[in-house]
């Protein structure tokens, strides 16, 4: 990738907002516009050829996220810093309202904020990264291995898990915590802790499963084996699977997708996308998808490298992992592997929640990686 | 989280002896960014690990060989709308598809499951208990959005459903594959699962054919000769209260098969309520010690041969005892007979010395031409193989010549016979339309003037043998009758026979092979009490072609009925077969169904 502009070095005055925008890491965005761009098409392919219902739709989202994408890029990390608690915070409340208040009608996900539906965990997300590399930031690394600094991480991501959870939202619970750790990891917490923390996942497993609902272990049993529900929890992948593969090497062209358009996957323009994409433009064209995936994953741990301060640092890789955990959930979803568990294909798949918190974090790390080579202390706020 | 009470803790708790730590910051830092580096690369190859994993599965569920064809397989769902039809020889469709409303639910839409589940088992009586807890089950669970509540709902009830206005109900417009004639050809053309996939008969044997061209695929069928060949056999069942039994017609010349019933039969749209048997087919899949027919090979092998001439004769004074058992006549004459005689009434005894003396291996040859040794190639899955003794001693040379000790399938045997009455000939039997101009080479099995001695053979059997019975007037039919013991578990069973009668038409230039076998007929008062082939198969074979001859243009001739006619100097092998008139009516006449008034005018010849 050529850099057309010289490197910012610290102590260089700040320029100014449209030096910032032309310095922004624009491989990257176009990477992003990529896999939206692909949605779009998707979108209008699952709809029998129509941009309405949603590629329209997705569009303007789409347009609605990258701005937010360039007002977080163009905002310096140390604000993003000093916003990690009030945004965290933000999004434990809009969790607690949505548990308090919900819309009385099963999956309680989405909360009405001024006229549109948003999905609080999919914000959760990303506060969640950004607390975390605040409270790792904050911490010095030779205190890390304290037994008792790990109680406040703790706590930062079990009231949202266990919010989710309550929704009830058991993979998004999982994600949030796999997000968690993911963040504790790359901080250097020692291995032992995490050791010690699967094995009491793994006895507590036998308790989890009694308090589990019913459609829960039901999903679980039927990711074991798919074939013994074929009319229904398994129904998806079965449908999912075969759609993969009748697309062979090359696909069976843009629109000629029959299992698509003949509607044998239902909710096929959310979690089920990505067998769009295999039917119409078979192997090849999921591998064009997975690659851009691992290139913006790639370049963003490029940038993460980069960066001197701990919090962009870890907010970087935090943001990468969560976009990873999106990606690599829903593909091993859709292929079988994985239960089913509601994760959509990131920017690809319709819905506005994720597609613009996701942007806000791409934001986010294009912000780090416009000040990577500031330092920030670990008292930011004494500055 | 307040810098001060955090430069406090730091204070409290330093970093340890060990670590030089808090005084080095340079080295502290130094440290960190190695272990951070080290838990970025770690974190970036689990990244990559799960990618390869993703890539590897993508490459497995669409590109990998095994789960292509599975998927491939699985693909007839949608296929359903552009899967081909199959039709008889005629264009007759024998399997097509049908528009069904499918009923689904979107329970996260549904207020009250129960009321829901009550007021939908009223108008859907499938709905039985049982699954109605479960459909309930289902509709409570609000996380699903999509359920499946009844396919294929009639018409009527579908518009009451949708006047019953409840929200999160919807139809589902869907194609169902069907099979018009039902029971019918349910054993050939078989059937599929509710999502098209074939699972039986040519459903499956051509799934991928049916799939990947949309064009009909054209079968050798008649459906009229299928109806005849099922009505007779049914009845014939019925009267001598059999097990079952089984009926076909070949033509001779091609292979084709234009009718195959194997009785019971049943309705391959409801597959789950036939029972085991009624699913078997009996002719192509089910093996057989035939009896007697048998000798239609070992008489034609001795002529062919040249062991013996017309005039040669073989003792047949008394049975032949091989340490326990014997071989008896079931007409015994008690004295020499000529081959002839052997052939006319049925000689055990002459069939097993000619077969002694012909050799183990030149029967073995002989049978293995006529495609008798090996399973046939028929285009169904349901194919089986012949049972041939895996050590052959001499004394199954002698039972095979008379249909004992081996079994093989009615589809083997029919085609057997037409291979030594079309002239010598052999060719498999087939289920697909053949195109007459561009015909498979046969192989040859018997000289001409063999088959020509085989036909005269086969006609006296009819005119004053054991197959009067199939005589059907004016269509000069020849044929052999067969009553075979069926094995029990000790040696052969006296009272389970297995009878059948072989029936070729016109003898003289022979169309076509009819056979029909019944299993295990008893005796009644219009049969004295009689099951054998010449009583119960032969009248069978005589309404068959009683009823088929006229569908398949041949016309009645009146001079042949007594007498065997001699053959034909002009025979034309190549006359398309199927819709050309039988010889004597044939190429001359330009319309055959002009002329049904010129009956007459064949008995110039």
């Amino acid at each position: 990738m050529a850099r057309p502009l010289p490197l910012l070095r610290s102590g260089d005055t700040p320029p100014g907002l449209l030096d910032r925008l032309l310095r922004l890491r624009w491989t990257l965005i176009i990477a992003l516009t990529l896999v939206a761009a692909i949605g779009v098409v998707l979108l209008y392919s699952a709809a029998g050829g129509k941009m309405a219902p949603w590629a329209s739709t997705q569009i303007q989202r789409f347009a609605v996220a990258l701005v937010i994408l360039l007002i977080a890029a163009l905002a310096p990390i140390r604000f993003w810093l000093r916003a990690s608690v009030p945004v965290y915070l933000f999004a434990v409340a809009l969790l607690v309202a949505n548990a308090l208040l919900g819309t009385g009608a099963g999956a309680e996900r989405w909360i009405g904020v001024a006229g549109f539906k948003i999905q609080p965990s999919e914000i959760m997300k990303i506060a969640l990264v950004m607390v975390l590399a605040r409270y790792y930031h904050w911490q010095r690394h030779e205190d890390i291995g304290r037994l008792h600094l790990l109680i406040l991480p703790v706590i930062l991501i079990g009231i949202p898990a266990a919010l989710v959870l309550k929704q009830p939202d058991l993979g998004t619970a999982v994600i949030l915590c796999a997000i968690g750790a993911a963040i504790m990891f790359l901080s250097g917490v020692k291995l032992w802790k995490f050791g010690v923390v699967a094995a009491a996942v793994a006895g507590a497993i036998p308790v989890v499963w009694n308090l589990l609902h019913g459609y829960q272990r039901q999903r679980i049993l039927t990711f074991l084996d798919p074939e013994t529900d074929p009319l229904g929890t398994g129904y998806h992948v079965i449908q999912s699977v075969i759609a993969l593969g009748s697309g062979g090497l090359w696909g069976k062209g843009f629109l000629g997708g029959t299992q698509i358009h003949l509607n044998f996957l239902p909710e096929n323009h959310t979690d089920f996308i990505f067998p769009i994409l295999a039917e119409e433009f078979g192997f090849m064209g999921g591998l064009v998808l997975v690659l851009l995936y691992a290139f913006i994953i790639a370049v963003s741990l490029g940038i993460g490298a980069r960066c001197r301060t701990q919090y962009a640092r870890l907010t970087v890789y935090g943001i990468t992992t969560t976009f990873f955990l999106y990606v690599f959930i829903n593909m091993a979803m859709v292929m079988g592997m994985l239960p089913v568990v509601g994760v959509p294909l990131p920017l690809v798949s319709y819905g506005g929640t994720s597609m613009l918190s996701l942007m806000f974090g791409f934001g986010v790390i294009l912000s780090a990686h416009a000040d990577r080579n500031e330092w920030i202390s670990r008292f930011a706020d004494e500055e | 989280m307040k810098p001060t009470l955090k430069s406090f803790l730091t204070k409290l708790t330093p970093g340890g002896a060990s670590r030089p730590g808090q005084v080095r910051l340079e080295g502290v830092a130094k440290s960190s960014l190695d272990m951070g580096r080290n838990r970025v690369v770690a974190t970036g190859a689990i990244f990559s690990l799960a990618f390869l994993a993703v890539g590897w599965r993508l490459i497995d569920v669409s590109v990998m060989q095994p789960n292509l064809t599975r998927a491939r397989h699985a693909m007839p769902v949608s296929a359903l709308a552009t899967r081909a039809e199959i039709v008889d020889r005629n264009g007759v469709v024998l399997a097509t598809r049908r528009p069904i409303q499918s009923l689904f639910a979107d329970p996260s839409l549904i207020a009250k499951p129960d009321r829901l589940v009550r007021r939908l088992s009223r108008l859907l009586p499938g709905l039985k208990k049982t699954s109605r807890r479960a459909l309930l089950r289902r509709l409570s669970d609000r996380q699903r959005r999509f359920v499946w509540i009844a396919r294929d709902v009639p018409a009527a009830i579908a518009e009451r459903i949708v006047a019953m206005k409840e929200p999160g109900l919807e139809f589902r417009r869907e194609w169902r594959r069907t099979w018009p004639q039902g029971a019918v050809v349910g054993h050939i053309v078989g059937f599929t699962d509710v999502d098209g996939r074939g699972i039986v008969g040519i459903e499956r044997k051509f799934d991928r054919r049916l799939n990947d061209n949309t064009a009909p695929l054209r079968l050798s069928i008649d459906i009229r000769v299928q109806m005849a060949l099922r009505d007779v056999i049914g009845e014939t069942v019925r009267r001598f209260r059999a097990k079952g039994g089984s009926a076909l017609m070949m033509d001779v010349r091609t292979g084709e098969l234009l009718g195959m019933v194997s009785w019971p039969d049943f309705e391959p749209s409801a597959p789950g309520k036939a029972t085991v048997s009624a699913r078997f087919n009996r002719n192509t899949l089910g093996v057989y010690e035939m009896g007697s027919t048998f000798k239609i090979f070992t008489i034609a092998m001795a002529y062919d041969s040249g062991l013996y001439k017309e005039g040669d004769r073989v003792d047949a004074r008394r049975p032949i005892r091989i340490r326990k058992f014997s071989i008896r006549d079931y007409h015994a004459k008690k004295r020499w007979l000529s081959i002839r005689e052997v052939f006319i009434y049925s000689s055990n005894i002459g069939s097993a010395k000619i077969a002694l003396r012909a050799g183990r291996q030149r029967l073995q040859s002989f049978l293995r031409k006529l495609g008798l040794m090996q399973r046939p190639p028929l285009e169904l899955p349901e194919v089986g193989a012949p049972l041939v003794p895996r050590h052959w001693r001499p004394v199954h040379t002698m039972t095979v010549a008379f249909g004992h000790g081996m079994a093989v399938s009615p589809i083997q045997l029919a085609a057997a016979v037409a291979g030594i009455a079309n002239g010598g000939t052999w060719r498999a039997a087939t289920l697909m339309k053949q195109d007459a101009a561009a015909l498979p080479a046969g192989r040859r099995v018997v000289s001409r003037a063999t088959s020509l001695r085989m036909r005269s053979l086969l006609r006296q059997v009819v005119e004053k043998g054991t197959g009067r019975k199939a005589e059907a007037p004016g269509y000069r039919v020849g044929g052999k009758t067969g009553t075979a013991e069926k094995a029990g578990r000790r040696g052969y069973r006296r009272n389970k026979l297995l009878s059948s009668f072989v029936g070729v038409f016109p003898i003289d230039d022979p169309r076509y092979v009819v056979l029909v076998t019944v299993d295990e007929p008893k005796g009644n008062k219009s049969t004295h009490g009689y099951a054998t082939g010449g009583w119960v198969a032969a009248p069978a074979v005589r309404a068959i072609i009683l009823r088929t001859a006229p569908i398949l243009g041949l016309r009645p001739s009146r001079e042949n009925v007594d007498g065997v006619p001699a053959v034909q100097p002009n025979t034309k092998p190549g006359t398309p077969p199927g819709n050309s008139p039988a010889r004597r009516t044939a190429p001359a006449q330009p319309d055959k169904r002009a002329s049904l008034a010129g009956a007459g005018g064949h008995e110039a010849e």
